[in-house]
């Protein structure tokens, strides 16, 4: 059984000035209860920042806290105590770590003041993790979607948590060392871990302006209504706060609901993408994190999306199951349905030519056009350059009942002109991208030319896009 | 507080009075029957399962149960849904134990009362396959089509009187048992038109008899699913397709059978019989030769023949496909984005190439066939003449 952290006030009933509790095994200790507890998890790193309140009774003069932690994840290297109150009065002399015992330190503690003192004790713990998830029912028509977010706490770190307040951070944060590692240090060695090392942690890990804002823990009684969750952006973060307190009992999980927007203007469409998506056409939902369309208050974090659609009798089909990755405020969701067994590409190189080929003459640095009427003997002559005129089909199938939008990108290296009467358009330098609308139960053919230089006829590394008519071939 | 939670495979169990799911697993319980069950096969991301109950909530915290001992849902796919019939009730929050496939709503009702729920969760071991039935008459012009669905249950839930939906509209009812196999008719189109298609493609379907350079001659039922040969009202599922024939003494005669890809409205299912013995080809190479342009620029010509001999009582249109990739690669010739090539006049085919088939890498000729003379020499030649242009 793994116990809550322990504080023992070891010298608050006449024993100050024992310099060497550790090896005492006599003791007299009382232990005080905990005021509140806040927790303060990190999804991108494994770290969980806690932060408790105790009220404690102090004599005037040398004080003696012994603070332990067995079975747990905590690492000793963070552990600290504060007098948000009496700083003034009550201070801190130094620490020690006894090479007898394990996960145990003692706090020296100088107090001008007898009588009841507020301290603060935080450390880093690891097995407290949060993630996040989606729901999206998407209605009949696949126009608007109900999107549901929910953050899940997950607790593994050998503690119960008892009456919480639960915050949870979103974004990336910068750690030397794993704090699942540090809590494998013995305690023995921790005075021994450079003093640089130590305090980069803990700068990295919380970044000042976060820690600022861990103060005001509450132990609210929770409201029959769905927690709030409170959502606040920080420097890089996001920092979301669960209306009142949890429990989570070590080994659970549990799920809130993060936010709800319900009508969210949702595009259907399909793209061929090969560096993005492979290489299938793929049918996407598309909506916006931002205000018109009823998000836009928060960043959506990963997390794993279940896609939902409304059938006639107001029950569900299932779409898909997808992760999706961060979508700052402002930017676009794009969902991967995967391929759609009725909406079919089929590309086919319909016909090759030669043409401009050049010949390279015995004589140094001397080419002959094919075809050009004069006339050269040269057995040795070899062909040098060429161009090859790929004529393009890509044929979409829409066995849908709906009209559908098909937006393909294209990427093909070497010198090359397209020669099409779509309107397509660049990339980038190497890739083309097209649109294509295709009507219900519909086949549209789209043609292109390719004619891509080689040889000596390459000249440089591009593809250009030419307006013109492309005629299929006649065998 | 009251507390709810299924029990079963599947279960709901009610509770009261307890304060603390940490440590108290130990529930005073109520069993909400299901009112409707909704089973969604169709998806290619899993079935879906939706079943409502009428759970009896008291006014304020309640706490319902939801566990599947022994059934693989996918806890994370997991919708609730709840409507009151008196007042309001809206989910606080979901709480997983460790070690247990379950979980546990906290629930608000403004009133007591009965609430509807509505839950829908991705069930692995419920699953559907297809199968046809497919029966030629005596031409083997029309054919009676059935199509059957099995539904494989390996959960030990049993699912009364379920609504199956096999695809997005199409919905028939029947109970499954838990660990159950059950199999169902779900249409039958009768004779509806069926082309049957004989092909010679070396690259695909390879020699019959590779000293004596014949060719195997595929054989394929075509049908069309579409509103004019009286199907087209939805996809048809992959599936496995057993091919009989009518054998005019009121029996069936068992052709062979293949599996039925995807087919979308509009599309067409092709369906493979195997191989003809009355359609022979023999292929050979005429001749092969260069023509030389300007320096080591020249032309391939190629001619192929093909020596077709057609021994049933009727007509047959064989379609002959040439993989020009193959054949260019066969004789030195440099196809690396398909072949620069041209019919060349020796080809003594009656009609050109199927716009629909050829392209640059492949060509695909129609042989049309009489059918054989009574005691007569069957044989044909046909010649195809490809012109590979400016190799070097």
């Amino acid at each position: 059984m793994i116990n809550w952290t322990r504080l023992i006030g070891a010298a608050l009933l006449g024993l100050a000035g024992l310099a060497a509790h550790a090896s005492n095994n006599i003791d007299l200790s009382t232990a005080p209860e905990r005021a509140a507890v806040q927790l303060t998890i990190y999804n991108s790193e494994d770290l969980t920042l806690v932060r408790e309140r105790r009220v404690m009774s102090f004599t005037r003069g040398d004080n003696q806290l012994q603070f332990s932690w067995a079975n747990t994840l905590i690492d000793p290297t963070s552990v600290e105590i504060r007098f948000p109150r009496q700083g003034s009065q009550v201070s801190l002399v130094d620490t020690t770590f006894s090479h007898q015992r394990k996960d145990v330190l003692v706090w020296n503690i100088n107090s001008e003041i007898a009588g009841e003192v507020e301290t603060e004790i935080s450390y880093f713990t690891s097995g407290l993790t949060w993630s996040a998830d989606y729901t999206l029912i998407a209605n009949q028509a696949e126009t608007a979607a109900d999107l549901d977010g929910f953050i899940r706490v997950h607790n593994n770190s050998g503690e119960r948590y008892e009456d919480a307040q639960v915050r949870v951070v979103v974004g990336q944060i910068n750690l030397v060392e794993k704090i699942a590692a540090l809590a494998r240090v013995p305690v023995k060695q921790v005075p021994k871990l450079e003093e640089r090392q130590v305090g980069r942690l803990r700068k990295e890990a919380l970044r000042g302006s976060i820690m600022s804002m861990m103060s005001n823990v509450d132990a609210n009684e929770a409201p029959a209504a769905p927690k709030e969750v409170i959502k606040e952006g920080l420097s890089e973060y996001f920092i979301y706060t669960v209306e009142g307190t949890e429990t989570i009992p070590n080994g659970w999980s549990k799920r809130l609901r993060s936010f709800d927007a319900n009508n969210v203007p949702l595009k259907l469409h399909y793209r061929l993408r090969p560096r993005e998506y492979g290489k299938d056409l793929v049918r996407l939902y598309s909506l916006a994190n931002d205000e018109p369309s009823g998000l836009g208050t928060t960043p959506l974090p990963n997390g794993k999306l279940m896609v939902f659609r409304r059938d006639s009798r107001d029950g569900l089909d299932v779409v898909a199951r997808k992760s999706i990755k961060y979508v700052p405020v402002g930017d676009k969701l794009d969902v991967n349905l995967g391929p759609d067994p009725d909406v079919v590409l089929e590309q086919a190189v319909l016909a090759v030519k030669h043409e401009d080929l050049w010949l390279k003459l015995s004589r140094a640095n001397t080419f002959k056009r094919v075809g050009d009427g004069t006339l050269v003997v040269d057995r040795n002559a070899r062909i040098a350059g060429w161009n090859e005129r790929l004529t393009v089909r890509h044929r979409i199938k829409n066995f849908t009942s709906k009209p559908i939008r098909v937006e393909m990108r294209f990427a093909r290296g070497g010198d090359i002109t397209v020669v099409s009467e779509l309107a397509a358009s660049q990339h980038d330098f190497r890739t083309m991208q097209v649109e294509a609308d295709v009507a219900a139960g519909g086949v549209e053919d789209l043609l292109y030319e390719f004619i891509v230089r080689k040889g000596r006829n390459k000249k440089q590394e591009r593809l250009e896009i030419v307006r013109g008519r492309v005629a299929p071939p006649v065998y | 507080m009251k507390r709810a939670r299924w029990l079963s495979a599947l279960g709901l169990i009610a509770s009261i009075a307890v304060s603390d799911i940490a440590l108290a697993r130990i529930k005073l319980i109520t069993l909400p029957a299901r009112e409707r069950v909704e089973i969604k096969l169709e998806s290619p991301a899993g079935t879906l399962v939706e079943e409502e109950r009428l759970v009896p909530l008291v006014r304020g915290s309640n706490q319902i149960d939801f566990s599947w001992a022994n059934s693989q849902i996918d806890p994370g796919s997991l919708v609730f849904q709840i409507e009151a019939e008196n007042g309001a009730a809206q989910v606080l929050s979901v709480s997983y134990p460790p070690n247990e496939n379950a979980l546990v709503w906290h629930v608000s009702a403004s009133e007591a009362g009965p609430a509807r729920v509505r839950i829908s969760y991705l069930l692995a071991q419920l699953k559907q396959t297809f199968n046809y039935r497919a029966t030629a008459d005596r031409d083997e012009r029309l054919l009676d089509f059935s199509q059957y669905v099995r539904l494989r249950n390996d959960a030990p839930e049993t699912f009364g009187d379920s609504g199956i939906w096999l695809g997005r509209d199409q919905r028939i009812e029947r109970p499954i048992e838990g660990q159950q196999t059950r199999e169902v008719l779900v249409r039958r189109w009768p004779r509806i038109p069926v082309e049957k298609t004989y092909t010679a493609d070396l690259a695909r379907f390879g020699w019959d008899d590779t000293k004596k350079q014949t060719l195997k001659i595929a054989m394929h039922y075509v049908l069309r699913n579409d509103r004019q040969s009286g199907l087209g009202e939805r996809a048809l599922p992959y599936g496995k397709a057993r091919i009989y024939q009518d054998d005019g003494r009121g029996g069936n005669a068992f052709l062979g059978e293949d599996w039925g890809q995807r087919t979308s409205t509009g599309d067409k299912m092709a369906l493979y019989l195997g191989q003809s013995r009355d359609v022979v080809v023999k292929r050979t190479v005429l001749s092969n030769r260069r023509e030389r342009i300007e320096g080591n620029l020249h032309n391939q010509h190629i001619v192929l023949r093909y020596r077709i001999e057609n021994f049933k009582d009727e007509a047959v249109a064989l379609k002959l496909r040439e993989d020009l990739r193959s054949l260019a690669s066969r004789f030195g010739v440099r196809a690396a984005n398909g072949a620069v090539w041209e019919l060349g006049p020796e080809t003594s085919f009656p009609g050109r190439p199927d716009p629909e088939l050829t392209d640059a890498g492949s060509v695909v000729m129609t042989a049309p066939l009489a059918s054989a003379p009574d005691g007569g020499d069957a044989a044909v030649n046909f010649d195809l003449h490809i012109v590979f242009k400016n190799n070097w």
